[in-house]
């Protein structure tokens, strides 16, 4: 461990503890002795992408029409006539979550400008929990802020020991990262313990894994865009259980490295070359022959 | 370690839908851009696998014109890379293969870009979350990570002789 780097949950834990820092703090403080940036420039940096997402969130809702492919778009609006009238089941926390969640992939689907978080294809997970978050506690924005250096925290650790892309190790490597992230996040801006979110984390990701990329006509829509968005549900639920004290019992850094060996043994056909799993169902097929104009390039 | 900030996690501000098969391919364009030094007038496309198979859905040939016409990762114009390239007279051909042989990932491209006066090649690979890499210039292996400060005029002197 150099410095204040980290490259384990484990180191990262001993290091919050040693300096009596939130995750989110320890990242600053790293981020800060490797650029030497001032801390207020750092927090800025993220202020301005938290900003972007709110942005991509707005935009999203406010625009029901389908995305060019038309196999989707206009879900965020149909959350938004949802609960508006409502009569829904999970609870207003929720709700807002699966929203936010669709309009952020739904403006990626459009090429809209998005945040990747930790990619653009699970960028909706983090902002539908993060806005959701905003709209039904009074929490301050300051704090949201935080969340994201939280969430960037486990995603750094992931990312450099396993993978975040789709095409290098599944839909696990990019929903489940984003989902750990996520609920990691909320369980520091509730004012869970650096442990307690590193459980939420591990909980989120252990629920998440083996989840194969198979993207219909290699499109990031069907079924990436839903797919984020029940990411929001499992973050709110693994962060509950942290915070109640529930404890993973795999540790989080043995859950990474499950997800790199899943990753690594899937095959080439679950891998964002749209050429299996949902791509590859009747209904798929045909999605992509409207789409594109053609069958698959190659069949693995 | 590939990613080195806290912003390679939260980030890049882009255009969708792929961070691996848009906005890091937008960053290996950029980078030919730097490199070639302005917008050439011939290039040839090489994706492979992944990129192969689903250029289409994520913008993946938008993405790499954007990037040789000098455009960011964030700008909305990449939406209409073609007609970018048409206007700046850019001639462009795509070709589709299924395994790199210089490099073992699923997300690779080569780029060839030419005018009069000089041609280059380039070998990237996008490697997740909008950071990539190049691994080749003009056939010689290379290690530039595209998320950290880059130094053309030093990359120049060593991988093409650059004699200026």
């Amino acid at each position: 461990m150099i410095g204040m780097d980290f490259h384990t949950i484990e180191e990262l834990l001993q290091l919050c503890q040693e300096k009596e820092m939130t995750i989110g703090e320890l990242m600053i403080e790293t981020e800060k002795q490797k650029t030497g940036k001032s801390s207020d420039e750092i927090f800025d940096l993220m202020k301005e992408r938290l900003l972007k997402m709110k942005e991509a969130v707005e935009s999203g809702i406010a625009d029901p029409s389908p995305a060019p492919s038309g196999i989707s778009g206009g879900d965020a609006y149909l959350m938004q006539k949802y609960k508006e009238k409502g009569n829904y089941m999970t609870g207003s926390l929720m709700v807002d979550a699966m929203k936010y969640a669709f309009a952020t992939s739904e403006t990626n689907a459009r090429m809209g400008v998005i945040v990747a978080t930790p990619t653009a294809g699970s960028a909706g997970v983090l902002p539908g929990c993060i806005f959701a978050l905003k709209e039904n506690t009074d929490i301050p924005f300051d704090r949201l802020v935080m969340g994201l250096f939280t969430a960037s925290a486990i995603g750094y650790v992931i990312a450099n020991r396993a993978f975040i892309s789709g095409a290098a190790g599944g839909c696990q490597a990019e929903i489940g990262s984003a989902t750990a992230m996520a609920s990691a996040a909320i369980v520091e801006m509730r004012g869970g313990t650096p442990e307690q979110a590193a459980n939420a984390g591990a909980m989120a990701l252990k629920s998440l894994l083996g989840l194969v990329c198979d993207p219909v006509a290699g499109l990031v829509e069907v079924p990436c865009i839903k797919r984020n968005v029940i990411g929001t549900s499992i973050a709110f639920a693994s962060a509950d259980m942290a915070l109640a004290g529930v404890e993973s019992r795999i540790p989080f850094d043995e859950v990474i490295g499950a997800m790199y060996d899943i990753g690594k043994s899937m095959p080439r056909t679950l891998k964002e070359t749209a050429l299996g799993g949902l791509a590859a169902t009747p209904t798929g097929e045909e999605m992509r022959k409207k789409i594109l104009g053609k069958p698959c390039l190659k069949r693995a | 370690m590939v990613f080195n900030s806290c912003f390679d996690i939260i980030g890049p501000i882009m255009v969708g839908p792929s961070s691996s098969h848009t906005a890091g391919v937008v960053s290996v364009g950029k980078f030919g851009h730097d490199l070639f030094g302005g917008v050439p007038d011939s290039v040839k496309i090489t994706f492979f696998d992944s990129f192969a198979e689903t250029y289409q859905g994520h913008g993946t040939d938008k993405a790499i014109l954007g990037g040789l016409l000098g455009l960011g990762t964030d700008n909305p114009g990449i939406k209409h890379a073609f007609e970018l390239a048409r206007q700046e007279k850019m001639n462009v051909s795509f070709q589709l293969e299924e395994n790199c042989p210089y490099y073992e990932h699923p997300n690779t491209l080569l780029v060839n870009m030419e005018n009069r006066f000089k041609q280059i090649e380039i070998g990237g690979v996008s490697l997740g979350g909008g950071v990539s890499k190049i691994f080749l210039i003009n056939g010689q292996p290379a290690d530039i990570l595209l998320n950290s400060k880059i130094d053309i005029g030093s990359i120049r002197q060593r991988y093409l002789q650059d004699r200026r």
